[in-house]
C-alpha cells in the first residue's frame, strides 16, 4: 500500500504578518551635520555618494544645484563642513573641500548649458549691486526662478572680492571667469565700470521689481595712529597686484594686521620679491585668519611678529620705522586672548613698506544696513512698492565668501515669496519665516534651493545625523589620504595648492559616512528576517504586508537613513 | 604614483542575502535570529537542498499544515530524530541515485544538545553524509523558555529561576569534534559573510558529517529589543562570549575573529541577565576568557 505523508500545499504568503507591527519602519533623509555647517547649504553627502559611484558629472550637478561657484569654492572655503564632519570622531573628516575642487574642475560649461532647465521667465527684473559673490550668487539663484537680473559692478570685471582681494595664487582668474560664465549662459547682465550710490533705490522702482544690495565692505578700518597716511591699503595693493600694475619689490615689508587679508598681502609680497613681517597685536593662535593660511606663510618665509601694537610710522630717511608698543596676555576675551599694554616696553622695526590689513568696514553709503545672522532674519527693506534686499560681507555675521553664497541664495528665495501673483503684501515677515524655515539645512544657517523648488530636499526630517546614530560596524579605519596640497612655488603667482586625482577622490568618496541618505547599501534587506525589504526604481521601500516593525533594519543602518514610527492607533 | 586599492562599496544584500527559497507570512517572532540563520544558509545552499527539521522553533516557522515558509522540500520529525531521520534522507536519495542534492538537518539547541544528542552522535559516528545545522538560541524557547544544556552559565529562565543556571554552557563543537568528523564550525547571524562562506565549504566537502553551531539571537526569550537582534549576536562575537571558529578533521583548529570588549557589554543588552551582579559577571567573565585562552591553545595543535 502506498505510504500517506501529509504534504504542504500553499506557502505562507497568504498570512498578513503585517498586522502584528505596532511600529513601522521608514526610509528618511536626516540631514548630515556637513550640509548644516555648509553656508551655502550642499547637499554633501550626496555628493559624495555620487563620487564614490564615479558619477563625477552628477555630483557637479548636486552641487550645481545649491552653489554656482563649486571651483571657487573648492578652493577658497573655509570648509567648516570638514570640522563637523562625523567622520572625525572616528579617524579624520572627510576632504570635503578637495572633493568640491574636484568636481568642480571636471564640470565641463564649454557649452554654458546647465544642468537644469531655467523657469520661464516671469516678466519680473531684479537690480543687483555688486558682482562679488553674494551678487552673482543672487543673479543665479533668481535667474533660475524666472528673473531677469541685471548686476551693477563698479570694477572693471565682474567678482568683487574674489577677483581683488583673494591672490591668484589661491585662486587662479581664469577658474573664477568660468564660473562667472556659467552665471552669465543664464541671461545675466552685467554692467561693470558702473558704480550705483544708494540713491539708486529710491528711484529703482521706476525700471525694477526689486534690489539686492551685495556691495561688501568698501572702506578700509583706520589704525588712527600718527603717520598712518604712510602706509598701503591691504585693498588697494592686493589690486594693483591683481591688474599688473605692481610687478616687483625687493625690499623690506611690514603687514600690520592679523585677519586672512593680512596673510594674503604678506604672501603676495613674498611673490613680488619682498621681506615680510607680519605685526600683530595677540598671539599667533589668535589669528583670525585660517590656520592653514598662516602655516603655509610662515613656510613661505613671513615672519611674524606677536603681542606688538603699532603706535606710530615714521618717516626715517629712506625708510619708515615702525614704532610698537609690547603686549601682554591678560585674560580671555571670548575664543581670543584679552591683551593689554606690556608697561611702557615698545620697539621699533624698520621697513621700506607699511601695509594696514586690519580689516574692512562698511562704506558709509550703505551704513543703513542691518547685520544678520539666521535665516529667515534677512532684512527687507522696502521702497514704497519693491522689496530691498542687503546680502554678502555687507550685513553677513560671518564674513566669508560661501556665506555670501549663501546669503544671495536666500535673498533669491525671499524675492520669490515677497513678488510672487498674488503674494505676500510688503512687510509680511511671516510668509519668509515659514517658507525659508521649511527649507533650512538641518538647524544650520543656509536654506536648500532644492527643497524651495520642491525638490528631494524638500522631505528631510527635523535634526542632524549624530555621531552616536552611525553604525560603525559598517565602516572600517581608513585615514585621509591625499587632500589640496601644497606646491612649493613662490616665484610668481601659480596656483600653489594642487588638486586630488580621481583615485583619491574616489577613495575620500567612499570614506564618507553618507550621513542620513540612502545609498542603497542594502544592509536594510539583508537582515531583513521578514524578506519585505524591496527594491524598486525609486529606491528602498518596505512591504508592509508582511513587515512585523521589528525595528532591526532602522538598528543596522549603516548611516541614520532610517526611522521607526508609531503605528496608528 | 603610488596605485591605491580602491575601497569596494558592497551592496550587501544581493552579496550575502539574497533568496527566494524562503517566503514571507512565516510566523517566526518580529527579530527572530533562527530565521535570519535560514535565510543566509538558503542564500548559500542554493534550491538543490532538502531539510529535517525536528520539534523547534523552527518546526513551527516552516508553517503550520498545509503551509510552507520555504520552496525546497522539508522533512518534519519527531524532537530526538534529526540525525537518525538525515542519515535515512541521505541513504534514500542515494538509492535513488541523487548523490547531488545536500540533506541538512536543521535543529534547536534542544533538539542538538539534549534530545537529539544521541542521533547525532550515532550519525556523526557513522560520519553520515549530511550538514548538521544547530541554530542556537539556548533554551527551549519553543515552549516558552526552560533551559536546555546550551543555556548559558547564570542565565534565567523559567526553569532557572532567581540567579540563575548554576551550569556552564556544554561545548558542543568540542563534543562533535571529538567525532573526528571532517568538518565543524561556529557561525552568527551578525556574520553573514563568515556564515555564508562556512556552509558553502561545508556543502563542498560532501561525502562526511558536517555541523555548523549558529547562534541565533531570541529577543523574545533573551527580554532584548527586536530591532538588536543582530547587535546581540554581533556583541556575543565581540566579547568572545560566542567565538567563531572552525574545526577541520576534530583536531585542526581555526579562529576567524578575535573579541576585545569586556563581556558585560554583551550581558546587559538583555534581560536574561539583568540580575547578575558586578561579583557574577566578573566570574563570567573569567570563563570567557579561559575558554577563549583554551580554544587558542587548541589552534597550536
Amino acid at each position: 500500500m502506498e505510504i500517506m505523508v501529509s504534504r504542504s500545499s500553499i506557502t505562507t504568503t497568504g498570512n498578513n504578518t503585517g498586522a502584528w507591527r505596532f511600529v513601522r519602519p521608514v526610509y528618511e533623509r536626516h540631514t548630515a551635520p556637513c550640509s548644516a555647517a555648509c553656508p551655502a547649504g550642499e547637499d554633501i553627502p550626496r555628493i559624495e555618494a555620487l563620487v564614490s559611484e564615479k558619477k563625477f558629472k552628477e555630483a557637479g550637478e548636486v552641487i550645481l544645484m545649491e552653489n554656482p561657484f563649486p571651483s571657487v569654492c573648492g578652493r577658497v572655503c573655509f570648509h567648516p563642513c570638514e570640522t563637523a564632519c562625523n567622520r572625525a570622531g572616528f579617524d579624520d573628516a572627510v576632504a570635503v573641500n578637495s572633493l568640491e575642487r574636484f568636481v568642480g574642475d571636471l564640470l565641463d560649461t564649454s557649452d554654458g548649458s546647465l544642468p537644469f532647465e531655467a523657469k520661464e521667465k516671469n516678466g519680473k527684473r531684479i537690480a543687483i549691486i555688486g558682482a562679488g559673490p553674494g551678487g552673482l550668487s543672487a543673479a543665479y539663484f533668481l535667474s533660475r526662478l524666472g528673473y531677469s537680473c541685471e548686476v551693477f559692478e563698479s570694477e572693471e570685471k565682474p567678482g568683487g572680492l574674489l577677483r581683488w582681494g583673494i591672490p591668484a595664487y589661491r585662486l587662479p582668474e581664469q577658474v573664477l571667469d568660468r564660473e562667472i560664465k556659467r552665471i552669465e549662459s543664464l541671461g545675466v547682465k552685467i554692467n561693470c565700470s558702473t558704480r550705483l550710490d544708494s540713491s539708486f533705490i529710491e528711484t529703482a522702482n521706476e525700471s525694477f521689481d526689486g534690489v539686492f544690495v551685495g556691495t561688501g565692505l568698501g572702506s578700509p578700518i583706520m589704525m588712527n595712529i600718527p603717520g598712518e597716511e604712510l602706509g598701503i591699503g591691504w585693498e588697494v595693493f592686493l589690486k594693483e597686484v591683481k591688474k599688473g600694475t605692481q610687478k616687483e619689490f625687493k625690499g623690506k615689508a611690514v603687514v600690520i594686521g592679523g585677519g586672512n587679508a593680512a596673510v594674503d598681502v604678506a604672501r603676495t609680497l613674498v611673490r613680488l620679491g619682498a621681506s615680510v613681517t607680519i605685526a600683530y597685536r595677540r598671539r599667533i593662535e589668535d589669528m583670525p585668519a585660517f590656520g592653514s593660511e598662516i602655516e603655509i606663510a610662515i613656510s613661505e618665509g613671513v615672519e611674524i611678529l606677536e603681542l606688538v601694537a603699532p603706535v606710530a610710522i615714521v618717516q626715517n630717511a629712506e625708510q619708515l620705522s615702525i614704532e610698537l608698543q609690547s603686549m601682554k596676555v591678560e585674560g580671555q576675551d571670548g575664543q581670543r586672548a584679552k591683551v593689554v599694554n606690556d608697561g611702557d616696553k615698545k620697539k621699533s622695526i624698520v621697513a621700506d613698506r607699511v601695509y594696514s590689513a586690519i580689516g574692512a568696514d562698511v562704506e558709509d553709503e550703505w551704513k543703513g544696513a542691518k547685520t544678520v545672522s539666521r535665516p529667515g532674519n534677512r532684512s527687507a527693506l522696502y521702497n514704497e512698492k519693491i522689496p530691498v534686499i542687503y546680502g554678502g560681507d555687507l550685513v553677513n555675521a560671518d564674513k566669508s565668501v560661501t556665506s555670501a553664497i549663501g546669503s544671495g541664495k536666500e535673498a533669491a528665495i525671499m524675492f520669490d515669496i515677497l513678488l510672487a501673483e498674488g503674494g505676500s503684501k510688503a512687510g509680511d515677515e511671516e510668509a519668509v519665516k515659514k517658507t525659508t524655515a521649511a527649507c533650512q539645512v538641518g538647524d544650520g544657517q543656509s536654506l536648500s534651493f532644492e527643497a524651495y523648488i520642491g525638490g528631494e530636499r524638500r522631505n528631510v526630517v527635523e535634526g542632524v545625523v549624530k555621531f552616536e546614530d552611525i553604525n560603525l560596524n559598517y565602516f572600517e579605519k581608513t585615514a585621509l589620504k591625499d587632500k589640496n596640497s601644497m606646491k612649493a612655488d613662490l616665484n610668481g603667482f601659480d596656483e600653489v595648492e594642487s588638486g586630488i586625482d580621481e583615485v583619491s577622490a574616489i577613495y575620500e568618496a567612499v570614506r564618507c559616512f553618507n550621513c542620513g541618505i540612502c545609498t542603497d547599501c542594502g544592509i536594510c534587506s539583508l537582515f531583513c528576517p521578514e524578506l519585505s525589504v524591496l527594491t524598486g526604481n525609486e529606491g528602498r521601500r518596505i512591504e508592509l504586508e508582511y513587515c512585523k516593525g521589528c525595528g532591526i533594519c532602522v538598528c543596522e543602518c549603516p548611516r541614520a537613513a532610517m526611522s521607526l514610527v508609531k503605528e496608528a492607533e | 604614483m603610488q596605485q591605491t586599492a580602491i575601497p569596494k562599496k558592497v551592496k550587501y544584500d544581493s552579496e550575502y542575502g539574497s533568496t527566494d527559497l524562503l517566503n514571507p507570512g512565516h510566523v517566526g517572532c518580529p527579530g527572530c535570529g533562527a530565521v535570519l540563520a535560514m535565510k543566509f544558509a538558503l542564500h548559500a545552499l542554493g534550491p538543490d537542498t532538502m531539510l529535517v527539521i525536528p520539534a523547534c522553533c523552527w518546526a513551527v516557522i516552516a508553517g503550520p499544515h498545509p503551509q510552507t515558509s520555504l520552496n525546497i522540500p522539508v522533512l518534519h520529525t519527531a524532537f530526538e530524530t534529526a540525525g537518525a531521520a538525515a542519515s535515512g534522507l541521505r541513504a534514500a536519495l542515494d538509492m535513488k541515485g541523487d548523490t547531488k542534492t545536500t540533506v541538512v538537518a536543521w535543529a534547536g539547541d534542544g533538539g542538538t544538545f539534549d534530545i537529539g544528542f544521541q542521533a547525532l552522535s550515532g550519525a556523526a559516528e557513522r560520519n553520515e553524509d549530511f550538514i548538521y545545522v544547530c541554530y542556537d538560541n539556548e533554551a527551549y524557547m519553543n515552549t516558552g523558555n526552560q533551559r536546555s544544556s546550551s543555556t548559558p552559565y547564570r542565565t534565567r529562565t523559567t526553569t532557572t529561576p532567581g540567579s540563575g543556571k548554576v551550569q556552564r554552557k556544554k561545548n558542543i563543537v568540542e563534543a562533535l569534534a571529538a567525532h573526528r568528523i571532517p568538518y565543524a564550525a561556529t557561525a552568527s547571524i551578525s556574520h553573514p559573510e563568515d556564515l555564508i562562506r562556512k556552509f558553502k565549504k561545508a556543502k563542498d566537502m560532501k561525502g562526511g558529517t558536517r555541523f555548523i553551531h549558529i547562534f541565533a539571537t531570541c529577543p523574545t526569550g533573551w527580554r532584548c529589543p527586536s530591532e538588536m537582534s543582530v547587535e546581540v549576536a554581533r556583541l556575543a562575537v565581540k566579547t568572545n562570549f560566542f567565538p567563531l571558529y572552525e574545526v577541520e578533521k576534530g583536531v585542526k583548529y581555526i579562529i576567524n575573529a578575535e573579541g576585545e570588549l569586556p563581556v558585560e557589554e554583551y550581558l546587559m543588552t538583555q534581560g536574561r541577565f539583568k540580575h547578575l551582579g558586578d561579583t557574577e559577571i566578573q566570574r563570567v567573565q573569567a570563563m570567557v576568557d579561559d575558554d577563549f585562552a583554551f580554544l587558542k591553545k587548541k589552534t597550536l595543535l
